[in-house]
């Protein structure tokens, strides 16, 4: 027992030397904030209840006034990319490491920080919206910390029928009547995908998010802030589809695979024409 | 921190096992034979991969068995499959821990080996990957698998079945979903007066009996066919909807608005013990849902052609009315309710 502590501490003490030695001005790695800033357009969104008057409220493209009292979704799967195309992919098959949940009412999860990023310039940042289907299993054994953050009392973010996470759950109210809006997203495959002898079935509202960087990062001496912006004035007005609450076109309350892809569509982009889907990046501060 | 912790464990465990000398005792798990009964479908593929095993089995009825699946103990997997009820209840949806209501009726649960489409939705193809879904579903058991894991280790009777049943005492939650599964596979019911009159064991049909299969054969087995009483297709037949959210039906999987409200056809076998009927019980009776299908079924711009070709019903008189809850009764498994009763 005294020998492997003996043993660990002399191993992690040699990787604390390593990584001093390396160079006196400039540290080997250093950290990357992403900032997510959710938005009406370019108005930072405050929520609310049914009769709330301080709610943000945003009108869309057919003409819908909504705001909403709750927000979150998953951010997985990140990969920062430097100019030279060198990918530096951040614990993207740890959830316990790589994933967070933005909820819109905690203010602490609107940031979250990239750890012991390795030095460099990047140039672009790519992420899912969602969790991707090979981890979307709700392995509490091999995840248990983002398990039991996702499935808190209040982050609700396990899709239990699915056996999988919620990847976006949006709750807020439409039209002068303040009727309920809700919408859940999240993976109802089933079956071994792209094995041709079995049988698949679902839909998968995991979406590749890639944006440029409007500056690049610079990790290094500095430790850069990627404000990303969600702007949820796509949920109803999105590149891919403009949808009208209430009637034939989409149910004002989702939360099975039935209509999902509208609005999964808007949020994260189809995967072909649009891969920002509501992502922008508003500003990059090294 | 949690993780040197993790590594510590890790190391030590390798430690006490380099110290112990003795050899683990090999248990002859021997595999079950699950014979397919006569003309009954192929095995779900699932199956092959799962081969019952006679611990495997024993331990899976054991978990099927125990309330401490459910986050406060009240609730086992047979709370609402009721070995009596053919696996069914008698609530009209689904009751989990604290009286919480789920979304729809408690299914039967029996030929599930030979079923490729599991939950009334369809919405799992093996039942390895089902039963996580009721341990962590609010409504249902509201635990987790971790929760249930911690409460099995240290259980005597749990050591020596996991040891058993896969060689080691480790408790993993594969081995939780592939035991429950392996224990359902060999709830076979297939000993019905049916099953007797038709492979010519002696028995006959009563007279009603045998107008009600004329008359199934007519109006009824275009869905409820083969062996297993339905053909295993998603339709709308028009049955009042679930208003909840969270219900579609097949679409809630599929995303296909062609399958709104369609639900998996429902086997008949055992039906006389498994009331009320519907996706979440709209009645209480057969003869309720024979009635329905006479006057008139709602209509919806996906509702199953057979009924679109017939003015959106099934005209059925008094007398075959009678005769089809007689023909009903006849796939009743008495042998299979009361076996499991004990």
């Amino acid at each position: 027992m005294k020998n492997i502590k003996q043993i660990l501490f002399l191993a992690l003490t040699s990787i604390v030397f390593i990584s001093c030695g390396n160079d006196d001005d400039i540290p080997a790695a250093n950290n990357i904030t992403l900032a997510f800033h959710n938005t009406f357009g370019d108005e930072t969104i405050v929520l609310g209840d049914a009769t709330s008057e301080t709610a943000t409220v945003n009108t869309s493209e057919a003409g819908q006034v909504h705001h909403f009292s709750e927000v979150k979704y998953v951010i997985s799967n990140i990969v920062l990319v430097q100019a030279d195309g060198t990918e530096f992919p951040y614990y993207i098959n740890d959830l316990d490491n790589g994933a967070t949940v933005v909820n819109v009412a905690d203010a602490s999860t609107l940031n979250y920080v990239l750890t012991t990023i390795p030095s460099g310039e990047y140039t672009q940042i790519k992420f899912g919206l969602g969790v991707r289907s090979d981890l979307n299993t709700l392995d509490e054994v091999s995840f248990p910390e983002f398990y039991a953050l996702a499935g808190a009392n209040d982050t609700e973010m396990h899709w239990e029928w699915g056996t999988g996470y919620r990847f976006t759950k949006i709750e807020g109210f439409y039209s002068a009547d303040d009727l309920t809006l809700s919408v859940h997203t999240g993976s109802t495959v089933e079956g071994t995908q792209g094995d041709e002898s079995t049988y698949t079935q679902g839909v998968d509202a995991y979406r590749g998010i890639t944006l440029d960087l409007t500056t690049n990062a610079v990790v290094g001496s500095s430790a850069p802030t990627i404000t990303i912006k969600a702007d949820f004035d796509k949920l109803l007005s999105g590149q891919t589809n403009t949808i009208t609450l209430g009637d034939n076109n989409a149910t004002p309350s989702v939360h099975t695979a039935a209509n999902m892809e509208l609005f999964v569509d808007n949020l994260g982009g189809d995967g072909t024409n649009d891969v920002n889907g509501m992502f922008s990046v508003e500003n990059v501060e090294n | 921190m949690l993780k040197e912790i993790t590594m510590l464990a890790v190391v030590f465990l390798f430690l006490s096992c380099s110290t112990t000398d003795e050899e683990p005792i090999v248990i002859a798990n021997p595999q079950i034979g699950v014979d397919i009964p006569l003309n009954f479908p192929e095995f779900n593929a699932a199956v092959y991969a799962n081969r019952p095993t006679q611990y495997g089995v024993a331990l899976g009825e054991e978990l099927f068995f125990d309330v401490r699946l459910s986050t406060d103990n009240t609730i086992a997997c047979a709370s609402c499959h009721m070995p009596g009820n053919a696996y069914a209840d008698h609530n009209v949806q689904g009751v989990g821990v604290e009286g919480r209501i789920g979304l729809r009726n408690v299914p039967a649960i029996q030929n599930l080996a030979f079923m490729n489409f599991y939950n009334w939705d369809g919405s799992r193809l093996q039942l390895e990957n089902q039963s996580l879904v009721p341990i962590i579903t609010h409504e249902e058991m509201d635990s987790s698998i971790l929760e249930v894991m911690s409460k099995l280790e240290g259980d005597d009777t749990y050591t020596e079945m996991f040891r058993n049943a896969f060689g080691d005492a480790e408790i993993t939650p594969e081995r939780i979903y592939t035991s429950i599964a392996q224990y359902e596979y060999t709830l076979i019911s297939a000993n019905s007066t049916y099953d007797k009159v038709i492979r010519n064991e002696g028995v006959a049909f009563t007279e009603s009996e045998a107008r009600g299969y004329e008359t199934f054969q007519q109006k009824c087995v275009s869905c409820h066919s083969t062996e297993l009483f339905t053909d295993q297709s998603f339709r709308n037949i028009g049955f009042p909807v679930n208003t909840s959210v969270d219900e579609a039906g097949r679409a809630r999987v599929t995303g296909d608005m062609d399958d709104y409200m369609s639900f998996r056809v429902p086997s008949l076998r055992n039906v006389e013990y498994t009331a009320p009927y519907g996706s979440f019980g709209q009645f209480e009776t057969l003869r309720a849902v024979l009635d329905y299908f006479d006057d008139g079924v709602l209509d919806a711009d996906n509702l199953d052609p057979i009924f679109k070709n017939n003015s959106n019903r099934i005209p059925l008189s008094e007398l075959e009315k009678e005769d089809l809850i007689a023909f009903m009764k006849t796939l009743s498994d008495a042998e299979f309710v009361s076996v499991l009763n004990d």
